[in-house]
């Protein structure tokens, strides 16, 4: 048969499956003043995905106009304490049109003496 | 006049979850100006373009618009409508009859109307506002001082000098008279001709300091000009509530007549 004569078309399918995790947005997200998602959805995202498990802080800041943080974080640290550290290092790397996304977990460590009888 | 006169009530609504891409693309199709942000009945908001270009188009209509605009009852008037607007910097505002949505106005249409009302000579409003203004005080019972302002020997003036230099002593007189107002107390117009009506809710030592001001001949080019005042004082006229504003400025009309007739060869 004349090669010229065949045509073909084919389609080649590749899956990755992998576990959804929810929510999506880990434990805090930081939305940039002209990013693509506003805090006001961000904050809906959240609280239609995880009910009840993050609040929204709104920031007077250049480039960040609010933090989303898991509520469980607030409990454990204060929040103005938390939310230094977060703008300090945020800020280094974020610009007015991005959102950032980062775990952060928090460790107590204890050590305690205690008078022997 | 009053908001509800010259209201819109072409309501364009958008919810907040639709996208700033999809309410500008709907501004466009629409011809309008605004979307009012509406969530289960209730505004929460207004879509300006400004708000448009100040945001993502991926953003929903809740992160770009600006906060809940100002309600005025649909019977306050376009001055206190302006007055309002201006003092909360909003471009619109919604107008509210008996807690119903009924409309919407823009602070651009307002400064129309307003240009209507305004005396092109002195840049003074025209009598319809001292007389909404005055009838509204009557309404709410509230008294003032009402006074009645007319220039002494004016048409003189016309014939001996021209209308033009007539022209420039109204001017001039007027601008004294605007200087002379605190916008807290008091309202000014000119009412006709060379006559002017003030209506103040300033308290007694301020509106005789006023008439003297008024009345005491002023240099004008190479002219003294003065004025006749009718002074109708509203918090000692225990009838003063049974009067229409029509029949107030009647007497207060009069009672400048006679000042001008007691004063009368005084002055030029």
């Amino acid at each position: 048969m004349n090669d010229k004569n065949v045509y073909s078309r084919k389609a080649t399918l590749s899956l990755k499956i992998s576990e959804f995790e929810v929510p999506p947005m880990q434990d805090l997200l930081i939305v940039g003043k002209k990013a693509p998602i506003g805090p006001e959805a961000v904050r809906r995202m959240a609280e239609a995905l995880s009910p009840e498990q993050f609040t929204l802080i709104r920031i007077d800041h250049p480039k960040i106009e609010a933090v989303l943080l898991r509520n469980s974080l607030l409990q454990m640290l204060d929040e103005k304490l938390l939310m230094g550290i977060i703008m300090e290092e945020a800020e280094r790397m974020i610009s007015d049109s991005m959102v950032l996304r980062s775990e952060l977990k928090i460790a107590v460590t204890v050590q305690r003496e205690v008078e022997l009888s | 006049m009053k908001v509800s006169d010259m209201m819109l009530t072409m309501l364009h609504t958008i919810t907040s979850d639709k996208s700033v891409a999809h309410a500008s693309e709907r501004m466009s199709e629409q011809r309008v100006s605004s979307l009012l942000v509406m969530d289960h009945g209730e505004v929460i908001g207004m879509l300006t373009p400004r708000d448009i270009f100040a945001s993502h188009p991926n953003r929903i209509v809740a992160d770009a618009m600006s906060p809940g605009p100002i309600c005025i009852s649909s019977d306050q008037t376009v001055w206190d409508a302006g007055r309002l607007m201006e003092e909360h910097g909003v471009e619109q505002a919604l107008i509210m009859a008996e807690d119903e949505l009924a409309g919407w106005i823009t602070r651009e249409n307002i400064m129309i109307k307003l240009a209507e009302f305004r005396d092109p000579l002195t840049g003074l409003f025209r009598a319809p506002y001292i007389q909404t203004i005055g009838e509204r005080l009557l309404y709410e019972k509230k008294p003032f001082h009402l006074l009645f302002i007319d220039l002494n020997n004016f048409g003189q003036i016309n014939k001996l000098y021209g209308h033009p230099f007539g022209d420039d002593v109204i001017r001039e007189y007027s601008s004294l008279l605007a200087t002379m107002m605190d916008e807290r107390y008091d309202h000014v117009s000119r009412y006709a001709g060379d006559e002017f009506v003030v209506i103040s809710t300033a308290d007694d030592d301020r509106i005789l300091s006023y008439i003297d001001q008024m009345e005491t001949p002023i240099g004008i080019r190479h002219m003294q000009v003065s004025a006749a005042v009718g002074h109708v004082n509203g918090y000692l006229d225990p009838n003063f509530f049974t009067y229409s504003f029509r029949e107030l400025i009647e007497k207060a009309s009069l009672l400048s007549t006679s000042t001008k007739q007691r004063i009368a060869g005084t002055v030029l």
